[in-house]
């Protein structure tokens, strides 16, 4: 099968697509999961402990069952981060400090493996994918919609402190509507420019030539951008948009008991990770690694 | 036209699929066959969603076949090696609200971005822009004016003469006249019969607008859930309205008003493309 993604923008990105399964995660609260998903992520950077980080993937994998959506698919999205996602672990392996209590499991010349360096490196890996995951999770199982009324009740007692909750999460909705519009039309604009023999190919030439090969690309994608946006602004103007104030919503959220049992079971699952990382257990997973070296 | 030739484009059941493998995979053609002859203007109708546009990109290599095969002038497009370049020379691409993608300050200067991504000297751009500016019927001294100061429908014809001045052998156009007001349109139509009558040049034209097809095309095909449904002269496709109502598509308005008199019982003949033949028809019935 040939290559035809030469212009394929959109479908490489997995984040940030809603897949309408209708599972059971798809209907829990929207403010809980942003929550939930925050608090995870928080987590897999609090906890030090691979136990912690384990039990953080297995509890996204779950999530991933619960919601019906391969996970094939998410981890497709991951593919073009590995090569970085690898180097930075390598990294880590070979320049960790090397403590004191480490003991060497592998030397070849200024290269010293320990255990605390491999723990480190595979530490690493397992929080990426742990984030990423999550996230995913979070954007395959809930629609733009329901995330920015999310934030914007979230962020609604801020707003006694005069924080504009509602401009920042209508600022954020029209923000994540235009990323795939502009992908489409940037694609629709390669397409017609390279139509015309243009090439926009890696590499050859200069800086200055590289981005002036761009101009057709990126002169009218603006023109269309302002062009769209003048559109909005004529399109809320025309429906008497004034604002936050005294607005009321079509769709009211409303927390039900499965919700708030959905969120004290992920903050359970979250404080137990921290615990984990908190008394240590590293130590058992350290010594059964040197022992298998 | 002489059918024993071949083809300057063959599309030999052509299957495409987007994001294969992903939860939101959509089948957008099931085997597609189609052959574009040097002398043809083909057009293809259909329904929103029906594959038009992603039949189009495959005509000059924009999308490369994933099962099946496009041919264009023997070169077989599924081939990592094919010479897309070359495909592109010969085939013009001519996408939706095309005045979108003029980018340069003066006019001109966008017409000549094809013939100089090409590799042409000064000498040949200039004169490949005068010869496209001069077929779309804008004089060549508009070439120095802004291109933001012209109008709408200017534009458009700027852009068409931005893809001709490559010197295609095939312009392939998606909804050419969509958006243009009736001067515009007429005057874009009598632009593309003209051009296509310069020996060995071919037209393929996607429209909603039945009228467009009727007037310009010499063979059409029907697209629907991304297979050909019918394929003929318009007079033989326009006569199945039996296929084309339930799919959505219309005949064009002269034979719909000769089918609603056939209808109330009036014996009129119902082949009429034009508002011209429709006339004559009713004049006929009227007087004998």
């Amino acid at each position: 099968m040939a290559e035809s993604g030469e212009f394929e923008l959109l479908g490489r990105m997995t984040i940030g697509q809603y897949l309408p399964t209708g599972s059971p995660l798809h209907t829990i609260d929207p403010r809980g999961k942003l929550f939930v998903g925050v608090l995870l992520v928080l987590t897999t950077v609090a906890t030090g402990s691979l136990l912690g980080l384990t039990l953080l993937l297995i509890t996204v994998v779950a999530g991933f069952l619960l919601a019906r959506i391969a996970l094939r698919y998410a981890l497709s999205g991951l593919r073009p981060l590995l090569p970085f996602i690898l180097i930075l672990a390598l990294l880590q392996v070979f320049t960790i400090p090397q403590r004191g209590a480490a003991s060497v499991l592998w030397h070849w010349g200024p290269l010293i493996i320990t255990d605390a360096s491999l723990l480190a490196g595979i530490t690493l890996i397992g929080r990426v994918f742990a984030m990423v995951l999550t996230l995913s999770l979070l954007s395959f199982t809930t629609t733009t919609t329901e995330l920015t009324h999310g934030i914007e009740h979230l962020l609604l007692p801020l707003q006694a402190f005069r924080f504009p909750a509602h401009e920042l999460a209508l600022v954020a909705i029209i923000a994540v509507r235009f990323l795939p519009i502009l992908a489409q039309e940037t694609e629709r604009l390669m397409k017609a420019q390279a139509s015309r023999g243009a090439d926009f190919g890696r590499g050859r030439g200069n800086p200055i030539r590289r981005t002036r090969r761009l101009l057709p690309l990126v002169v009218p994608l603006f023109l269309v951008s302002l062009q769209r946006a003048e559109d909005l602004v004529l399109a809320m103007e025309a429906r008497c948009y004034t604002g936050g104030r005294g607005r009321t919503h079509l769709i009211q959220l409303k927390a039900r008991h499965r919700d708030y049992a959905f969120v004290a079971a992920l903050v359970g699952i979250a404080v137990l990770a921290v615990t984990l990382s908190v008394i240590s257990a590293d130590h058992c997973v350290q010594g059964w690694l040197a022992g298998m070296l | 036209m002489n059918q024993r030739e071949a083809p300057i484009i063959a599309v030999q059941d052509l299957w495409h699929t987007y994001l294969a493998g992903t939860p939101l995979e959509t089948q957008s053609l099931r085997g597609v066959q189609l052959e574009v002859f040097a002398g043809e203007a083909v057009g293809i109708i259909g329904p929103t969603g029906s594959g038009k546009s992603t039949l189009l990109q495959h005509l000059n290599g924009l999308l490369r076949p994933q099962r099946g095969e496009v041919y264009v002038r023997g070169n077989a497009l599924s081939r990592r090696d094919a010479a897309v370049r070359g495909v592109r020379q010969s085939v013009g691409l001519v996408f939706q609200s095309p005045e979108d993608q003029l980018f340069e300050r003066y006019a001109g200067d966008d017409v000549a971005f094809g013939p100089r991504n090409f590799g042409l000297s000064a000498d040949e751009v200039r004169e490949r822009v005068r010869s496209a500016m001069e077929a779309v019927g804008l004089p060549f001294s508009c070439k120095d004016r802004l291109t933001w100061e012209l109008s709408h429908g200017q534009r458009r014809l700027l852009a068409l003469a931005g893809v001709l001045a490559v010197d295609p052998l095939v312009l392939v156009l998606d909804e050419p006249t969509a958006g243009l007001d009736p001067q515009g349109r007429r005057a874009l139509l009598r632009v593309l019969s003209a051009w296509r009558k310069a020996p060995g040049r071919a037209l393929v034209l996607a429209s909603h607008n039945m009228e467009d097809i009727a007037e310009i095309c010499t063979r059409v095909y029907v697209l629907s859930h991304g297979h050909v449904l019918l394929q003929g002269t318009p007079r033989e496709v326009f006569a199945r309205d039996d296929v084309l109502a339930p799919n959505g598509l219309t005949v064009p308005a002269a034979m719909a008003i000769l089918l609603l008199l056939k209808a109330r019982g009036c014996q009129v003949p119902t082949a009429a493309l034009t508002v011209e033949e429709a006339a004559s028809a009713i004049e006929a019935v009227l007087h004998g």
